[in-house]
């Protein structure tokens, strides 16, 4: 299903005076979950609504199987949007709210049911929205964007206000919806669950593209150099043992562990065999997404 | 087609409709009582003594059968247009107000085809608001005026030409307030702003106009309030033509030209908007 990759280039969104998004490429595979990483503010939401021609770019263009969102004939069957702002009419019920979306769509009205079933709202479906909990408008959501069995999913933050069971299931549901080769898309800020659930990330800060890739690449980018975690008793006598090994370096931290750079575990352990030092840990550290993504994004986050 | 049949669905899933329907018989309920009463002790009366040949003038029309009869048979417009503007301001407004703009613009990609559906609809009720009142005018108007011993008037050209603008009425309101509502997407400001404007604006600058008029003796100034678009409505169903009142379709064409100002630029407006 090569026809749902995403590609977004040189997009630009500039308000009054803020450069929310600023000359943005990146693609998206098919078959795979792709995690669109930043903090908030970032400009996360700006470009997934433009490329869903929900808001107009300043310059540069967006592109869902090589045509813009305006330009497909039947959208609904080829795109599934679940935003922030996914809302339906308080006054109106779960299964109603569907309806009108397959009537504007050209779509049987029995999809309703067929995707409340899929996201187990049916117990919920004659039930006016207002009475939803937060998880329960998600579904709804996620039922919305499945009505037309679109080839390809964006998510914007579809993790906010779900409980851990409700997270697990949209988890699996993503995954399983990738596996069918489909194309999803999930913007987050919540990184661990993007380690848990993502096969690429892109990841942007202040409007601009950090770094994109395979999770497990992004990662490894990072991890040039080895960080080891030791615990001694003889904190001193390690550091001078140390510095007979080239390229090692000591840092004390304030929980009274030393962070040693430069070496692997092994090189360390043999150095403190050979000063006669007493180890009680050696732990060597990755870092995790949420590490990389804290370096990456540093400075570049919060107000702008 | 589609577009159209999933606004009607959007209007028959809430309670807006039946809402705004049952304050449009309360309301013609009331207006046609009044209405009643008044042509119970105007039709036939001679002008009192004493009063300026201006004032008498505008009695003997007011006093004219016809003139009531085409009042009997549209009772209702006042509020009826008042409800059917509110709806049309609602059918956009709450797209906004309920963040439904979203899903609406993701399904439909072509703004414009949206709004114009929605124009449709609106067009629409507002013609079954009028077909309501209408069955409900006529058959009380033909009571009423059979129990003061006259004819029904309903076979009359000016009673039937009435009726049917007073249904043109309905249909360009609904059209305008579709406009208002994409000219004023917040749904409380485009709601209370219209009601106000309706009750008391038509109210107040009738008045100001015609204060306006006497103090620089210009009669034509006391003509722009025939350009507010509730005043125009009124002046389309008239039965007889009030003194230095202008012509009915006079404001037949001032209410077109609103519907088609505000729908136009409303749909423009849409277009560029960002939905966020």
């Amino acid at each position: 299903m090569s026809d749902g990759q995403i590609v977004v280039s040189g997009l630009t969104k500039r308000y009054k005076n803020l450069l929310a998004v600023d000359d943005l490429s990146f693609s998206v595979a098919s078959g795979r979950v792709t995690g669109f990483l930043g903090p908030n503010g970032a400009g996360k939401t700006t470009t997934l609504r433009m490329l869903l021609n929900l808001v107009t770019p300043t310059g540069g263009t967006a592109t869902i199987g090589g045509r813009r969102y305006a330009d497909l004939t039947d959208p609904l069957r080829t795109v599934g949007a679940v935003l922030e702002a996914s809302s339906a009419h308080r006054g109106r019920t779960g299964r109603n709210h569907l309806r009108v979306l397959c009537a504007a769509a050209g779509l049987p009205s029995h999809r309703a049911d067929e995707v409340l079933e899929m996201v187990g709202l049916t117990p919920a479906a004659k039930r006016k929205f207002k009475g939803y909990s937060l998880g329960m408008r998600q579904r709804l959501g996620i039922a919305a964007a499945m009505l037309g069995d679109p080839h390809v999913l964006i998510l914007d933050e579809p993790a906010n206000g779900l409980d851990p069971e409700g997270i697990r299931w949209m988890r699996s549901f993503l995954q399983g919806l990738a596996q069918q080769g489909r194309t999803v898309l999930v913007s987050s800020h919540l990184l661990s669950e993007m380690e848990l659930l993502a096969d690429d990330v892109v990841i942007i800060a202040a409007g601009k593209l950090v770094r994109q890739g395979p999770v497990a690449e992004v990662l490894a980018s990072m991890t040039t150099t080895a960080h080891v975690r030791v615990r001694t008793p003889q904190a001193e006598a390690l550091t001078a043992a140390l510095t007979e090994v080239p390229g090692a370096s000591v840092t004390p931290r304030s929980d009274g562990t030393l962070l040693v750079t430069g070496v692997e575990a092994p090189a360390i352990g043999k150095a403190a065999l050979a000063g006669g030092v007493e180890l009680h840990e050696l732990t060597p550290e990755r870092p995790d997404l949420e590490g990389v993504f804290l370096e990456l994004t540093a400075g570049k986050a919060g107000i702008r | 087609m589609r577009l159209v049949k999933a606004e009607v669905v959007k209007l028959l899933t809430t309670n807006t409709w039946w809402l705004f329907a049952l304050g449009a018989l309360v309301t013609w309920a009331g207006t046609f009582a009044i209405n009643a009463t008044v042509a119970h002790f105007t039709m036939g009366a001679a002008a009192p003594e004493g009063v300026s040949t201006e004032d008498a003038a505008n009695f003997a029309v007011v006093s004219d059968q016809i003139y009531q009869a085409a009042n009997l048979y549209t009772s209702g417009q006042f509020f009826g247009l008042l409800f059917v503007v509110l709806l049309g301001i609602v059918m956009v407004t709450s797209e906004f107000y309920h963040q439904t703009a979203t899903s609406t613009f993701l399904t439909t990609p072509h703004r414009t085809a949206v709004i114009s559906a929605k124009l449709v609809v609106a067009a629409v009720a507002g013609l079954l608001f009028w077909l309501f009142t209408t069955a409900l005018n006529i058959p009380a108007t033909m009571i009423f005026l059979g129990a003061e011993d006259l004819p029904t008037h309903l076979g009359d050209s000016i009673v039937q030409r009435a009726i049917l603008l007073n249904g043109l009425a309905y249909l360009l309101w609904g059209i305008l307030g579709v406009g208002i509502g994409v000219l004023i997407r917040s749904q409380i400001a485009a709601t209370v702003t219209s009601v106000l404007a309706y009750l008391l604006g038509t109210a107040l600058i009738g008045v100001l106009f015609t204060l306006l008029a006497g103090w620089l003796n210009q009669d034509w100034i006391e003509k722009i309030q025939y350009g507010l678009p509730s005043v125009a409505s009124g002046l389309m169903v008239a039965g007889r033509n009030l003194p230095n009142q202008p012509d009915y379709w006079v404001g037949a064409v001032v209410l077109i030209i609103w519907a088609v100002v505000t729908g136009t630029i409303g749909t423009l407006i849409t277009r560029r908007r960002d939905i966020s």
